[in-house]
């Protein structure tokens, strides 16, 4: 097993479309005219950069015994709908015990001017 | 995506009673509650929960926001049987949004 702690992906370009926040919001019961869910965070920070370290094949991570146990995000500013974000992915911490792998996976976005919209902290248990 | 929130059939054949919701969902609805509750989801700038529970089709899960001290709300996801889905679930929000057009219902703090 490979302990891949301090590990950064490239950054991920994300456009924040309407169709995309409109779904999104009526699958939570969000009014849409609300303007872009904060856990839209969900895809344009953690879908657009956990893929990178689930295909990361050093990080060997199995998927199957994969559980999503603990999630964080927090915002400096909720984005709107046509803006291109950039999220940038890095595993915080990567430690095991008691049979089970504990990966903390951070991504944090930011705006086209390169100001700070969120950090997302996954937490990934992977069962041996 | 993990397939064992789309496919029945590949849920049941890695021991799970059926395809289950995503988490994410669960979350997301946790922030359109805690969103009411501090006057407009603009105004939410942390949120934070553990994925306690297993959420299937069927299930009733209840969500509530309360309170917890200046900008603080406790929120809470619970099923029909009276377990938590989601624990240590946690929201701050600021006193203003950060924009116009947010919606605010004039709730929370």
């Amino acid at each position: 097993m490979a302990a891949v702690a301090g590990r950064t992906y490239p950054a991920v370009t994300f456009e924040i479309e309407s169709e995309r926040v409109a779904d999104f919001a009526r699958a939570i019961g969000a009014d849409p005219a609300d303007g872009v869910p904060p856990t839209f965070a969900a895809t344009y920070a953690l879908e657009a950069t956990a893929p990178q370290l689930f295909g990361d094949e050093e990080a060997a991570i199995d998927f199957a015994r994969l559980l999503h146990a603990e999630q964080e995000f927090e915002w400096h500013r909720h984005p709107r709908v046509g803006e291109t974000v950039t999220s940038r992915g890095r595993v915080a911490s990567d430690t095991s015990r008691r049979g089970m792998r504990f990966v903390s996976f951070e991504t944090d976005t930011t705006d086209e001017d390169g100001s700070p919209v969120s950090r997302s902290r996954a937490l990934f248990v992977i069962r041996s | 995506m993990n397939p064992i929130h789309l496919n029945d059939e590949f849920a049941r054949s890695v021991g799970l009673p059926s395809l289950i919701a995503h988490g994410m969902l669960q979350m997301g609805i946790a922030a359109t509650v805690a969103g009411e509750a501090a006057g407009g989801p603009g105004r939410l700038r942390r949120l934070s929960v553990r994925f306690a529970g297993m959420v299937l089709p069927g299930d009733t899960v209840t969500f509530g926001a309360e309170p917890a001290g200046e900008g603080k709300l406790d929120v809470k996801a619970v099923n029909q049987r009276g377990e938590a889905v989601l624990t240590k679930a946690v929201a701050e929000y600021a006193g203003q949004p950060h924009s116009a057009g947010e919606r605010d219902v004039g709730r929370g703090a």
